[in-house]
């Protein structure tokens, strides 16, 4: 069964078109990341299908319905929806415990605040205001309040923004059990990282459209010619000119069309050099590479 | 963040929590909010407690003819203070930071995030007016019946659910966090100095005069004065119910249809932007 239904989804402020013929499912249970670089198209879409939204034209359906109205299930609809916003917004004067409770009481079968507490590991902070958090902290608090009503479907929108790589590592855990446990994921996010360690299923957006929709291996293979990656040993010889084109920060990236000559090349030069070839790799783009030649071509070819 | 196991997260068939409880913590936590906004407190009770003092230091107050419309005043002047100027104010930070949207996409229903602010709102402003009430009662010597609490009582309520209406109303025409407290000082001012809330203005316009009973905070003064000053008869004047009602009836009819819950965008921003919030799409 698909928790999220997108079919083609136009948005238009004015003149201006946010999002253009956009479609696509996301099957519940799914962690889907949605990529795209500034003003491609991304919260906007993320923000329809939350129900801040109306769309110029198109059909969007999440958990069976539309999410601007709930359809006839309202209260209950909303009840199964976690977000986590782009931007932290939290009532100040309250504490991180009083704040937790409130929203809890919106929920049936809430979690405790304490045990959201341990997951966002903000016990020592129960009793602080949000008001004298740190910027991480807040976010953690807004992760908490998305994940309080024990949501079938999760929205988290750039949600380790802000964070120390640590506190991305742990809540990345928590999605991860979230997603082990049922819940639905659609998340956008600036660090490929993390779209390739949580995704199995990444949507490129470039200037309103979705440019590719696939598996992060399979966007990986999508983004071009395979690379040889190597780094020189310090007091290296020079490369052969065909090689040292590639050469930044002392480490060789090399998009190659034909892998064997290139090798061969490689191979020959550290021959004939004494040098050791150890860590020498051969393999896809990265999924950044591959991102960015995308999201490359996907804003030219709609110039 | 731990691995306690998030299993068993979504489940089938929940039933959602009763309004009535949901409610109740709404009004509870929105007053703690208000409690704890240092400015609520120096607006609401502090400054007029003071003037309460200074006003109470003259001799010729200690009748009740002469001390109830000063008293009706400063009681006026916290009511429009609380439920007017700072609850509008809160709302359009609220607003402008984003915490509304939050709440607009909660299983909390519209009406009832509004409904605990107004009764917390109307709450606080009631426990001000009694402690003022008290003050002066203290200070002044003057008795008070208990139909005359009554009377004070619904006039501060009544009084305070219009002002808190009309503030919301008000917001979606304040455009930014930094033009609240102006905008709404420019309404505030006028309101409590024009309608005599630290005595009458005998030099004013006529049609200014009839005008001011017909917005919220002359009423208020007029029905706590009166219902000061006469032991029995009827908490308030009709007209003064009416123009209560009225603002109160009205403007949360208007705030329905006008309210906005998002923060204000200019045009240019939405046209280089995306999404209503997004900085970057």
């Amino acid at each position: 069964m698909n928790a999220i239904i997108v079919k083609d989804l136009v948005k238009r402020y004015g003149r201006f078109t946010a999002v253009q013929d956009v479609s696509f499912e996301v099957a519940s249970g799914q962690v889907t990341a949605l990529l795209g670089p500034n003003g491609a198209g991304k919260t906007t879409t993320i923000e329809i299908l939350e129900g801040f939204l109306a769309p110029t034209a198109g059909r969007v359906q999440v958990l069976g319905a539309n999410p601007r109205t709930g359809g006839s299930l309202g209260r209950a609809w909303r009840a199964k929806i976690g977000l986590v916003l782009q931007n932290t917004s939290l009532d100040a004067q309250l504490t991180v415990t009083e704040t937790l409770m409130m929203f809890g009481a919106l929920y049936p079968d809430a979690r405790r605040v304490t045990e959201v507490l341990d997951l966002i590991e903000l016990a020592p902070d129960a009793r602080t205001k949000i008001g004298a958090l740190s910027g991480g902290q807040r976010r953690r608090v807004d992760l908490g309040l998305a994940i309080i009503g024990r949501p079938e479907m999760l929205f988290l929108d750039e949600p380790t923004t802000g964070l120390d790589p640590e506190a991305r590592r742990r809540l990345w855990s928590v999605i991860e059990n979230l997603a082990a446990g049922g819940s639905t994921v659609l998340l956008t996010t600036h660090y490929m990282d993390e779209a390739q360690h949580l995704a199995s299923r990444i949507i490129v957006l470039a200037d309103g459209r979705v440019v590719a929709d696939a598996a992060p291996d399979e966007l990986r293979a999508m983004g071009g010619v395979p690379v040889i990656q190597f780094r020189l040993p310090p007091g290296s010889p020079a490369l052969p000119p065909a090689l040292s084109q590639h050469v930044g920060g002392g480490v060789l990236t090399m998009p190659s069309a034909d892998v064997t000559a290139d090798l061969a090349m490689l191979v020959g030069w550290a021959r004939e050099n004494y040098v050791d070839l150890t860590g020498l790799e051969v393999g896809p783009p990265s999924l950044e590479d591959a991102y960015l030649a995308l999201t490359r071509e996907g804003a030219l070819s709609h110039v | 963040m731990s691995e306690i196991a998030l299993r068993g997260g979504p489940t089938a068939a929940r039933r959602l929590p009763a309004l009535a409880p949901v409610l109740a913590t709404q009004v509870r936590y929105q007053l703690t909010m208000l409690i704890r906004t240092p400015r609520a407190l120096i607006a609401g009770l502090i400054m007029p407690g003071l003037l309460l003092a200074l006003e109470a230091g003259k001799k010729e107050h200690v009748t009740m003819a002469a001390a109830a419309p000063r008293i009706a005043g400063l009681l006026a002047f916290s009511a429009v203070a609380v439920a007017f100027f700072i609850h509008a104010n809160a709302l359009v930070i609220a607003r402008e930071e984003g915490v509304l949207r939050r709440w607009r996409v909660s299983p909390l229903p519209p009406w009832a995030y509004f409904a605990g602010r107004i009764i917390a709102t109307v709450l606080l402003t009631a426990a001000s007016g009694l402690v003022l009430v008290f003050v002066a009662v203290a200070m002044t010597g003057v008795h008070l019946t208990g139909h005359a609490v009554a009377g004070l009582l619904a006039a501060d309520v009544l009084g305070a659910l219009a002002l808190t209406a009309t503030g919301i109303a008000l917001t979606p025409l304040i455009p930014s966090a930094q033009a609240a407290q102006p905008v709404l000082m420019l309404v505030y001012f006028p309101l409590v100095v024009l309608s005599g809330s630290f005595g009458a203005i005998t030099d004013l316009p006529h049609w200014l005069t009839t005008a001011m009973t017909y917005l919220p905070a002359q009423p208020l003064i007029d029905a706590i004065s009166g219902v000061m000053q006469h032991a029995s008869g009827p908490l308030m004047s009709a007209h003064d119910m009416v123009v209560l009602v009225g603002w109160a009836v009205g403007c949360l009819l208007i705030s329905v249809w006008f309210f906005a819950w998002d923060p204000h965008r200019p045009a240019h921003a939405r046209r280089a932007g995306a999404s209503t919030t997004a900085r970057s799409a």
